[in-house]
């Protein structure tokens, strides 16, 4: 395992966003989730697929983290397994996830996900970590009542609330992600696919997690709604001060929202940087092409290419990097070792790319050795 | 730079206040309950020969049921079409002809393609339906599959659809629709379902067809960026109306329709740090029964004027209309839009 993040994070030049918002009262730069090696398979034998290869990243509180990448690329797999959520075929093959929870007398303790009990487990879900399913708009029980989903919830939860709290709470929720108290007694085709959304974000916020996991929330709706959710969200965050992971195939949409960014391809991560650098001076290859793939609301219309090709078969996967099909900046060594994830110098990013091993002859293209631009102020409110 | 071109392209398909409407019972009153939607309303548009339209929305604004009445799958309430000048009967069934003229690809390839059969099946049966020689489908299918990109062809015609890509799969669809030979291709959101990395390599394709081979491209989307990349033209609609619609980029450039700002304002933009800032209030509920201007229930600006009267169209510069009170003061304008060409992007004045 090359690809390990320095256990002492430095606070890089990334804006912070965050410091405002803390109101767990726990400093920032605590993890709130360590993954190291993790890796996960489907199937066995000649017809196994590694759709998580050796992925590690830290999250610190109270600051969001997006994963980018394509379709494909083991976005959900990876969340997914980390909390345990994964089916058959998939195995955890490698690695471990901590999860450093807080009780309420602020006492943390680390659990590794990879090998809790289902009864650690059923601890852990919900109250420290939750997640918004990919599918979420399909994942709420068609025949039950909205106010059912929150009860389920807070009955399993929080054994002490009576009927009428527990309504309270649940009518609060939706308060915060602007429904009304009359939505409770609706069935989910009577909600419109946004509205269920915020069902599910309300339901993931109940107990008040420190890490909120969301996959996709807004892939299916449509630009106008995605931008409500989106602002509603950053609102939650800095009142709750809950950690994100936000997963998306839309890096435009992260490099809003994050305030750091892995870009996940072939089951690896490629790159991972501070979202301002990332989109202002992208290392990867892949990075760079996913930036070009998006056409821009101003300037001039010019001509841009995407990515030629397409993403690998897993099951096949190519020999060396696994993006070198695709990429224009193949060298000869690419097509025979594989990069990992590297430091990138003291930049406080990482990159998988032979281009930026220094024992590498070639010169960084331009394109790809941009300096991120004196940016310093906050951006956000 | 004012000069925007007079449409100089054939126009191969017309359409001419096209509406139409779909009665649904109102679920839980009595029996006889009916509520009336308007789907699509009073919508004129020209698909012109080496040209894109693009045509932009939010879900449930009609786009679809617009594409498929020019396909002649749904048939319109009201409305003419015209295909090369001439007018098609209201009701007369869709012919094999005019499908060889004008072809459908639908959003999801995955859903639209046999999934049972090998690539060369799925391409090879249009062909011999539109009488194509046997002896020549073969040779035919891996032609119409250089077109799309997907080299080599061989190796394609005896794939399955499982064993391609997403965007694989949709080259295959666009194939499978130029195979006939068609002079108008309509895109129902061609690539909202694909990976982002190859979504561009689909607009471009589309591009291309309509720069190199003169075909007349409606390009449905919900994306406004890529419409902006893509079309020579653009329609933005809400709840079935055009509410909005631009020769060049000017629409996106300077909207000037409230749906459109808010449309535009909700695209994610990371060059510019402060769009994060929640914009317009929860969205309102689009209904079709309204008196006033459908969008007034979100709107920011709407006046009791807007609640009660429906606003008409004005023109607001060259090729530039918007159906918005705000542009009172502006030429109403003429019922029939024609399409015109702006060369780079015209400027309104
Ligand atoms: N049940 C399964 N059996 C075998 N392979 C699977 C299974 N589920 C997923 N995979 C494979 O694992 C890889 C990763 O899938 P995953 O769903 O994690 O991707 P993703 O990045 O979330 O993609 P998307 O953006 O489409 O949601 C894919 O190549 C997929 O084909
Ligand atoms: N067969 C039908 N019967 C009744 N209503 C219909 C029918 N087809 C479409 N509609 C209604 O017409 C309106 C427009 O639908 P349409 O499918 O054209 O929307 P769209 O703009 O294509 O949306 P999306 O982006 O979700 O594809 C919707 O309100 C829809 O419910
Ligand atoms: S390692 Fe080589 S092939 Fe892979 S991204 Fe870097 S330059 Fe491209
Ligand atoms: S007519 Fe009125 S309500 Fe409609 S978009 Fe214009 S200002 Fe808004
Ligand atoms: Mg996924
Ligand atoms: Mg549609």
């Amino acid at each position: 395992m090359s690809a390990t993040i320095p256990r002492e994070h430095e606070p890089t030049a990334v804006v912070d966003v965050a410091a405002s918002a803390v109101a767990t009262g726990v400093t920032r730069n605590e993890p709130v989730l360590e993954i190291e090696g993790f890796s996960v398979d489907y199937g066995v034998g000649a017809s196994m697929v590694r759709a998580v290869d050796d992925v590690t990243l830290r999250l610190d509180r109270s600051r969001v983290l997006g994963i980018a990448g394509e379709s494909g690329s083991g976005k959900s797999t990876l969340v997914y397994a980390m909390t345990r959520l994964l089916r058959a075929p998939g195995v955890i093959s490698g690695g471990r996830a901590l999860l450093h929870t807080t009780d309420d007398d602020g006492v943390v303790t680390p659990v590794n996900l990879v090998e809790a009990t289902e009864s650690q487990l059923r601890k852990v879900r919900w109250s420290h970590v939750s997640i918004v399913l990919q599918s979420a708009l399909s994942a709420l029980n068609p025949v039950l009542r909205i106010g059912r989903e929150f009860d389920e919830v807070l009955k399993t939860h929080r054994k002490e609330m009576t009927r009428a709290q527990r309504r309270a709470r649940a009518v609060e929720l939706l308060r915060l992600v602007g429904l009304t108290e009359d939505r409770l007694d609706r069935y989910p085709h009577e909600l419109s696919g946004g509205q269920r959304q915020r069902v599910m974000i309300a339901v993931a916020l109940a107990l008040d997690p420190e890490l909120v996991i969301m996959d996709e929330p807004t892939t299916a709706l449509d630009v106008v709604t995605q931008r409500e959710i989106i602002s509603e969200l950053a609102t939650l965050r800095a009142r709750f001060g809950f950690a994100m992971i936000f997963i998306t195939h839309d890096l435009s949409l992260l490099v809003e929202l994050a305030d750091e960014i892995a870009v996940m391809y072939a089951g690896s991560i490629v790159e991972r940087a501070g979202a301002r650098e990332l989109y202002e001076a992208p290392r990867h290859p892949y990075t760079l092409g996913l930036l070009h793939s998006f056409p821009p609301l101003h300037g001039e219309r010019r001509e841009l290419t995407g990515i030629p090709g397409s993403p690998p078969d897993l099951a096949d996967p190519p020999t060396g990097c696994r993006f070198a099909p695709r990429c224009t900046f193949v060298m000869a060594r690419c097509l025979s070792e594989r990069p990992t994830l590297r430091e990138l110098g003291d930049e406080g990013r990482s990159v998988a790319c032979w281009l930026f091993d220094p024992a590498s002859e070639s010169r960084v293209p331009v394109e790809l050795s941009l300096a991120p631009s004196a940016r310093q102020t906050v951006g956000e409110p | 730079m004012s000069d925007v071109e007079l449409d100089t392209g054939a126009v191969q398909l017309r359409a001419s206040h096209l509406s139409r409407d779909f009665t649904t019972r109102v679920p839980g009153r009595f029996l006889r309950a009916k509520r009336v939607t308007h789907a699509v309303e009073d919508v004129s548009l020209d698909l012109v020969a080496g040209r894109v339209l693009a045509v932009v929305g939010e879900s449930g604004s009609g786009k679809s049921v617009l594409a498929r009445m020019l396909a002649r799958i749904v048939t319109p309430t009201s409305g003419e079409l015209e295909l090369r000048g001439t007018p098609i009967a209201p009701k007369a069934k869709r012919d094999l002809a005019y499908a060889a003229m004008v072809q459908l690809v639908l959003q999801d390839p995955f859903a639209s393609i046999n999934p049972v059969h090998q690539i060369r099946h799925s391409l090879e049966r249009p062909l011999l339906i539109h009488g194509a020689e046997r002896a020549r489908v073969g040779e035919l299918a891996r032609s119409v599959l250089e077109r799309v990109s997907l080299d080599p062809s061989d190796r394609f015609l005896d794939r399955y659809p499982h064993e391609l890509s997403g965007g694989q799969l949709q080259r295959v669809s666009i194939a499978r629709a130029l195979c006939v030979k068609p002079q108008v291709l309509l895109a129902d959101e061609p690539i909202s379902m694909l990976d982002v990395s190859v979504r561009l390599g689909i607009l471009n394709l589309l591009k291309g067809l309509c720069d190199d081979e003169n075909l007349a491209v409606l390009y449905i989307t919900h994306d406004i960026a890529s419409a902006r990349y893509l079309a020579d033209e653009t329609i933005v609609m809400y709840a079935g109306q055009v509410v909005e619609r631009s020769v060049g980029t000017a629409l996106v450039d300077e909207p000037t329709h409230p749906y459109t700002q808010l449309l535009i304002a909700s695209v994610p933009d990371p060059s510019d740090p402060t769009s994060i800032a929640p914009r317009a209030a929860t969205a309102g509920v689009m209904d079709s029964s309204v008196v006033g201007c459908r969008f007034a229930p979100r709107c920011p600006h709407a006046s009791a004027r807007c609640l009660a009267e429906s606003p008409p169209v004005f023109e607001i510069g060259p090729g530039h209309h918007s159906r918005c009170w705000l542009q009172e003061g502006n030429r109403v304008a003429t019922p029939v839009l024609t399409t015109r060409r702006g060369k780079g992007g015209p400027t309104t004045t």
